[in-house]
């Protein structure tokens, strides 16, 4: 805890007849981090609230652009991202409701904007330096974008026959159109990049080797992400087993890549899936579309724990996929080399696992059977290092060391997405490949040459109505089954029309809103206090400020000789404006505070 | 007799067999404490299984009261109607309901029950289904079947095959979809359907199974002149009726114990003294999955008896017991000497 200071003039607060100014002040970028969590929990820092803002305004381009301020791939990513948004949504907390559909929005903007739609870009100079990047998957296009824009030279290595990563190899088609991938990746690449396909880096014949990277190039990307499935734990006689290349058996990995690479994958009537990922569940969803007469995922834990989105688990539901939770794979039956079966052991709830994941705890002489005749391995995934030619200093799971700068061990060689962070998500991937790209810039460079800022502009009135509160949170509607399932490609989610995203938008809160009361002019009245329907304007004797200069707790009392101020509790805050409205001599101010970036 | 001070505050959250019982028993054994039952329902205590009634002629809710209201007042049990659960905050032992009330608890009894489960992939249809799990359903679902009316019964679960007795005896025609749920919650052999099958037709039920004809493919509204009701098949047959009624098992109504600091499978999970993993609070009846050492996992226990056991057992431990858990009936399903299906699902009092 750090200081504590009677309530005074806040940051922030703009000065009479002020439009528009920005602030390094750290209550201000504080503020926006304790403030508006959907934007604090994306790993690319997607201007949430401004780009809601500007669907209910219809301006639906703007809005994609406000996306790609943060993440090249809005129309991606408002279909199958795993949404770190939703789950901090203020909607979503205790007493509010469900979370705005932040992610379907985000397709909102990518679907409704105009044909023909302008993209924004803020290019610099040439700078006359060249950087590699090794993989054109979601992080490698997110930093060659971002370097290209800064004004480098970027060459893009792809081992595959076109670019995408992951996207296009590991994600299938019903919840990811190839069409509007192929549109983002053009749009982010078109800026100068170079991307040279089936370019597989190594040591072998027809590879192309790292050291004529690291000569040909100021700095090389390493982001080909984790390309190897896990090896499936067993016990017994099946602990040390290779099980590729027993028939029935395939990792999920392999059997999405070789699909999307053009290979005719055959499943049995009875499919058993292991894993809890959103790859478990695209395998077991593919399955049941290509014939699968029952298709069941096997967890570890239950459904409430797995890292998919509630949508994704129904969806899986309606194919006809089951899902059976507590149970751990031991071993496995076969006839030959043929599988009939797998052996489990029953687990209970254990705690809480480092990253939010729940433990499961076998419990012993709990064995079972079930049998089935095609087992898809989906449990995780992996970074492959022998490509390299140059020694790189690992982590204890075989992933990239690198330093605060995104540099690996060895100067001019930086890392960034999956490969450095283990198997996690296209977001996190897009995010960690713009962060990196600002490091590398500011090595190339010598200098930071952006910084983050907050940009405050007055408000005039409130945004929300109080009604809006009442919204439900709108559905996606989603395609018959008997269409969807006819083939791979038919998109499930169709997507909101306009009427449903302008209701749902309309649920945002709009927390970047500040709303504070000038204790100067308040009188003290309790107006804004009658009419809070939340327990949100608070009587205090002081606030206390963190150690990095924000505000932090409100120090309350019920004293009026203690009252320092009537303050407004940005974090019980629901925007609904009422205070505003209700104060007869106008002391409270709104003001709109976004983080963004201004040139050093 | 007034509340003690300082006495418990005992919440129940759910008025079937367990939530009731629960009640009951808590009262006998802390007759200082206050004992608060949250109900989602409008009507004080009612007896499902006494729901096929509706279709006899039976409507008026007084005649499916457990207790008059009386009995609650008499008791001193406090009973919340339409209250419904937004969610529980373990730690801090306060229950939030949906018009924003915080409900403070010293222990919490979940007995919340299952509502009918619907298969995802035939939830669109949900608004041309008429369920049968609650008074006012089985009111609804009575009101849109002429006499001798034609119901096509999906899935058909004991609680359908229940009210398949009664409408047969009714003379109401009844068509069964058979598939993987006709006979939950007993769990039957491909050796014991088929004997069990006819034994349904000898009933006079009309049995498809749902896999000869590739499955349901929709449901949909009757065109105008015909029955109210279409089913058709992926393999392009098609059944009318004048309603279809989904009989699929119970769904655990766990969805408010999210985030409450509990685990949960698919239901509740408690250990044999029907506690769950959040401090003060237990589980009972179709809610809860009993950890079962002798088949080493957790399970469901059906049936009104070992609902009712169940709801007596967390409240004696509740109040200071620790007692494990022992099912109060056989599950068998069986064919009687008369040819007719017997189960101990359907015995009740």
């Amino acid at each position: 805890m750090g200081d504590i200071k009677p309530p005074s003039g806040a940051a922030g607060a703009p000065a009479a007849g002020q439009r528009e100014y920005f602030s390094d002040d750290p209550r201000d970028i504080g503020w926006v981090k304790q403030n508006v969590p959907c934007q604090t929990a994306c790993p690319a820092g997607t201007n949430v609230p401004v780009y809601i803002r500007e669907i209910i305004e219809r301006q639906f381009g703007r809005s994609y652009e406000t996306n790609r301020e943060a993440n090249v791939l809005p129309g991606v990513l408002g279909r199958i991202c795993s949404r770190p948004c939703e789950s901090q949504c203020r909607h979503g907390w205790p007493g509010n409701g469900e979370p705005v559909a932040i992610c379907h929005l985000k397709r909102v903007a990518a679907d409704m904007k105009d044909a023909g739609h302008r993209i924004t870009e803020r290019l610099y100079s040439p700078t006359g330096k060249r950087v590699a990047i090794v993989g054109a998957g979601p992080a490698g296009v997110a930093a060659a974008h971002d370097l290209s824009l800064l004004g480098h030279d970027v060459v893009i290595f792809e081992r595959e026959e076109r670019a995408g990563g992951m996207l296009r190899y590991g994600i299938p088609e019903f919840r990811l159109p190839r069409d509007t991938l192929d549109i983002e990746l053009h749009n982010a690449l078109r800026l100068g990049v170079q991307v040279r396909t089936g370019a597989e880096i190594g040591n072998g014949a027809g590879q192309i080797p790292m050291t004529k990277l690291e000569k040909e190039f100021d700095a090389v990307l390493l982001a080909t992400g984790c390309m190897a499935a896990s090896p499936l734990p067993l016990a017994g006689e099946w602990e040390k087993r290779e099980l590729r290349g027993l028939e029935g058996v395939e990792y999920g990995l392999d059997f999405l890549v070789q699909m999307h690479r053009g290979v005719k994958k055959v499943v049995g009537k009875r499919v058993a899936v292991v894993g809890a990922g959103f790859t478990a569940l695209d395998c077991a969803r593919v399955a049941a579309r290509l014939g699968a007469q029952e298709v069941t995922i096997h967890i570890r834990t239950a459904e409430e724990y797995i890292p998919v989105t509630q949508e994704e688990i129904f969806e899986a539901k309606r194919e006809g996929v089951r899902i059976k939770g507590l149970r751990t794979p031991v071993g496995l039956t076969v006839e030959g080399n043929r599988l009939t079966g797998i052996e489990f052991v029953q687990n209970r709830l254990g705690g809480w696992r480092a990253g939010g994941r729940r433990q499961a705890i076998p419990i012993e002489g709990s064995e079972f059977h079930e049998p089935c005749d095609t087992l898809i391995v989906a449990i995780g995934q992996q970074t492959v290092n022998d490509f390299l030619g140059t020694k790189l200093e690992l982590d204890r799971w075989g992933n990239v060391r690198v330093g605060e700068d995104g540099m690996t061990s060895h100067k001019g060689i930086f890392a960034a997405g999956d490969y450095v962070n283990g198997a996690s998500t296209v977001i996190q991937a897009v995010g960690h490949g713009r962060k990196v790209a600002k490091r590398i810039d500011a090595w190339l460079m010598g200098r930071e040459r952006r910084r983050q800022v907050v940009r405050i502009v007055p408000v005039e009135q409130p945004l929300r109505e109080r009604a809006f509160d009442f919204i439900p949170r709108q559905h996606m509607p989603v395609a018959p089954l008997g269409e969807r399932m006819k083939d791979g490609a038919h998109e499930v989610e169709l997507g909101l029309d306009e009427k449903l995203a302008f209701e749902e938008a309309k649920r945002c809160y709009l927390c970047n809103l500040r709303y504070q009361i000038d204790v100067d002019r308040c009188i003290f009245c309790r107006a804004c206090i009658e009419v809070a329907p939340r327990n949100c304007i608070k009587l205090v004797r002081g606030v206390e400020v963190n150690d990095d200069g924000a505000y932090g707790k409100l120090l309350e009392t019920k004293e009026w000789n203690q009252v320092g101020a009537i303050w407004i509790d940005n974090n019980e805050c629901i925007r609904c404006g009422q205070c505003f409205k209700a104060c007869p001599v106008q002391c409270i101010s709104i003001s709109r505070c976004e983080l963004t970036e201004v040139e050093v | 007799m007034a509340n003690a001070k300082n006495a418990r505050h005992h919440v129940v959250i759910g008025s079937g067999v367990a939530g009731s019982q629960a009640a009951e028993t808590l009262r006998e054994r802390e007759p200082e404490a206050r004992v608060t039952i949250l109900t989602l329902s409008s009507l004080l205590f009612y007896n499902r299984y006494d729901l096929p009634k509706v279709f006899r002629g039976h409507r008026d809710w007084r005649e499916f009261l457990a207790f008059p209201a009386e009995y609650y007042k008499d008791h001193r049990i406090v009973v919340r109607r339409c209250s419904r659960v937004a969610g529980v905050d373990g730690p801090r032992r306060t229950i939030a309901l949906e018009h924003k009330e915080e409900i403070r608890f010293d222990t919490l009894l979940v007995a919340s029950g299952g509502r009918g489960y619907i298969p995802e992939e035939l939830a669109e249809f949900r608004p041309l289904m008429h369920p049968f799990a609650s008074y006012t359903e089985a009111v609804s679902a009575a009101a849109v079947v002429p006499e001798r009316g034609h119901v096509i019964m999906l899935g058909g679960d004991m609680i359908g095959l229940d009210l398949a007795r009664t409408l047969v005896d009714t003379r109401h025609r009844v068509t069964l979809v058979a598939g993987p749920q006709t006979f939950w919650p007993h769990e039957v052999t491909d050796d014991e359907r088929p004997g069990l099958i006819a034994a349904l037709e000898k009933m006079g039920v009309e049995v498809i199974e749902s896999a000869d004809a590739g499955g349901i493919a929709s449901i949909e509204q009757g065109a105008r002149g015909l029955s109210a009701r279409r089913v058709l098949f992926k393999d392009r047959t098609e059944l009318y009726g004048d309603a279809v009624m989904p009989f699929f098992g119970l769904s655990p109504s766990v969805e408010f114990m999210l985030g409450s600091g509990t685990d949960i499978e698919r239901g509740l999970l408690v250990n044999p003294a029907l506690r769950t993993t959040g401090e003060g609070i237990w589980a009972a009846g179709d809610v809860c999955q009993i950890w079962s050492d002798a088949e080493k996992r957790y399970r469901f226990y059906y049936g009104w008896k070992n609902v009712r056991a169940m709801g007596d057992l967390a409240a004696r431990n509740i109040a200071g017991g620790d007692e494990p858990w022992v099912p109060a009936q056989d599950e068998k399903l069986h064919i009687g000497s008369d040819g007719k299906i017997q189960s101990p699902f359907w015995e009740y009092e």
